[in-house]
């Protein structure tokens, strides 16, 4: 029997219902169908290159251990042993032979098989068929150019289908600078905030100019990067998106012309810029994502952010969401290069970033608006730019929004929640989603 | 070698009285909201830098924190902590508009290291930090000072500090240690 539809988000209107940021009820639901079911970004590769080096992360509610075991494979388990339900594994990270229960020593190997407990012979008189009792692995887990993903649910499509264009975009925005090698130490902090209002807010480039006005009058960031008026955004299936600035031949030709005189060496923007029209990455990058300088959320929740860091937004209850940032460095860039996106890496993002640390109290005051008896009556808008845009087809299958500031990436964003939120499988996501506008169907 | 150990019994504790001088007169800078002030008591090549910290287990606690260099919470020099300063004067720096209230405990003080004309100092802080009506912040931990003498006054030449969190529990740190 299915449940009854929900209907927070409106797609003719962008209204939305803002419920869906406090109710406890689609909390608990949003952990079984958006996290339960989708490829969750776990790690990537570079972060445990040895055998016995683990990570651990979460999905959802689940956490997770990610381990690299003797065969050299990625196992991702769940981090809880099958007899009393405990962790087996304590720490954020490291290096270890086998994950030993501190309850009763159940042993568990690299790929979670059950090798042991205290008394095996004398205790289980009758038994214990260990095959049986391992820790438990997700469905699947599979890596993109480096980049882990596990999911919770076996129906889950392919990770190349799952990601689709978009989503394979936004990771290729990284892979194609040259190999990728994640940096130790992740910046993690807790806001009081949904999680959805956090994803909401990397494909908003209105608020940037006030809410950051303190770091745009200082230059940390200019108006000119956030190109207000010159934006981009690609949907994708399932609720991936890029949306940001784009790159016009003028904007290309003016940072080539930095970078050939020297001038552009510090500026991330020309640097990357210039990156993306290389010969070889503009290819793979395609016609319409070669110029687009936007941010990329891989749904439901890995930020890609354009300093050479992507963000996980964790759910830990409707009212508060873990910020994880993670850097990576590109190992063959000169390490003059490297160091001077570490130091955008220190400053820009985590809670005292010189960006960021203004994000937290706009984002948890939006949740607490949704908690009074008259405040929950009250729709929000998500209206920017619906109906204002025509999405543009190129030959090559890619399709782009070109336009100024806009809602467009918000708003997939919501449907596509809605739509998790109305399948009760897989198969009745699949055949139910909507098509992103623009796409070949 | 360590040259405190070469300081008579009060010759230590006149330094130590002059140093604790210098750090609850920076601390209370802080509080009082002088920032301005705090900057001019900071030396051009000052280092503040704070690392992440991880739950490792007993065995791998080597790799509790992150390494100088590497990623960290902060990382500054002066131009840097000038920018944190400047920021609350342009206006829209949203984190401290209203202001936060702060007041910074700084306690277990202890002179490790004289070398020249700079003093290297440990202690114990807390900077308890609320907001609007009810949020509260509470940030304990060490730091490792290096003063340095400047036309006879000790300026702060080098701020290490390590937090006990590893999760940062708080929605931003704007404040500063």
């Amino acid at each position: 029997m299915s449940s009854p539809k929900h209907d927070f988000f409106d797609a003719n209107t962008g209204i939305i219902d803002r419920r869906m940021f406090t109710d406890a009820a689609i909390y608990q639901e949003e952990l079984k169908k958006i996290f339960g079911r989708a490829w969750n970004f776990v790690c990537h590769q570079s972060q445990i290159p040895e055998s016995g080096d683990y990570f651990m992360n979460w999905i959802g509610e689940d956490e997770v251990i990610v381990v690299r075991d003797r065969e050299g494979k990625v196992n991702v388990l769940l981090n809880s042993c099958p007899h009393r339900g405990n962790t087996v594994c304590r720490a954020e990270l490291g290096n270890t032979r086998s994950f030993f229960c501190s309850y009763h020593g159940w042993n568990f190997d690299l790929n979670g098989s059950l090798i042991g407990m205290p008394g095996e012979d004398i205790f289980y008189r009758s038994g214990i068929d260990k095959k049986e009792w391992g820790l438990t692995p997700v469905a699947k887990v599979d890596d993109y150019k480096g980049f882990v993903f596990a999911t919770l649910d076996p129906d889950a499509p392919p990770l190349d289908e799952y990601l689709g264009w978009v989503g394979r975009l936004g990771i290729d925005f990284m892979a194609t600078q040259g190999e990728v090698e994640f940096l130790d130490g992740v910046q993690k902090n807790r806001i009081q905030c949904n999680w959805k209002i956090a994803v909401d807010n990397l494909y908003d480039w209105y608020h940037v100019k006030v809410s950051h006005g303190s770091a745009m009058k200082l230059g940390v960031i200019s108006d000119e990067s956030m190109s207000p008026m010159e934006q981009m955004v690609m949907l994708g299936e399932y609720g991936h998106g890029i949306g940001g600035p784009g790159i016009s031949e003028e904007r290309y030709q003016e940072s080539e012309q930095r970078i050939r005189s020297g001038e552009g060496g510090k500026i991330w923007y020309d640097r990357d810029v210039v990156k993306r029209m290389r010969p070889g990455v503009a290819e793979q990058l395609g016609p319409v994502g070669k110029r687009s300088f936007g941010h990329p959320n891989i749904f439901p929740n890995l930020w890609v952010a354009l300093t050479h860091q992507v963000c996980l937004r964790i759910p830990r209850g409707p009212y508060e969401t873990e910020l994880w940032w993670f850097a990576y460095r590109l190992k063959d860039a000169p390490e003059e290069e490297n160091f001077y996106y570490q130091s955008s890496q220190n400053h820009l993002f985590g809670p005292a970033g010189l960006l960021e640390q203004d994000d937290g109290e706009n984002w948890s005051h939006s949740t607490r608006g949704a908690t009074g008896t008259l405040a929950k009556t009250r729709p929000l808008n998500i209206s920017m730019g619906l109906g204002a845009d025509k999405i543009s087809q190129d030959t090559s299958g890619q399709a782009g929004v070109e336009t100024v500031v806009n809602e467009h990436g918000q708003r997939w964003h919501y449907q596509s929640w809605q739509e998790w939120m109305n399948s009760e499988s897989w198969q009745e996501l699949m055949t139910n989603h909507s098509m992103p506008p623009g796409a070949i169907v | 070698m360590s040259g405190v150990d070469q300081l008579s019994v009060q010759e230590r504790m006149l330094l130590k009285h002059e140093v604790e001088e210098f750090l609850f007169m920076e601390a209370g800078l802080l509080d009082s909201r002088r920032f301005d002030d705090w900057i001019s008591v900071l030396t051009e090549d000052i280092h503040y830098w704070m690392p992440i910290r991880r739950t490792t287990t007993a065995r791998e606690v080597e790799r509790e924190f992150t390494k100088p260099g590497g990623m960290a919470f902060f990382d500054d020099d002066l131009d840097y902590l000038k920018m944190r300063v400047d920021r609350l004067r342009v206006g829209r720096a949203w984190a401290e508009d209203p202001p936060s209230r702060t007041r910074r405990l700084i306690t277990n003080i202890r002179v490790t290291d004289i070398e020249g004309e700079e003093v290297a100092v440990g202690c114990n802080f807390k900077l308890y930090r609320t907001r609007l009506n009810s949020e509260e912040d509470s940030w304990i931990g060490r730091r490792e000072d290096t003063l340095r003498r400047v036309d006879g006054h000790f300026k702060l030449a080098r701020r290490h500090i390590f937090l006990e969190q590893t999760v940062i529990l708080s929605q931003n740190m704007s404040s500063l240690f």
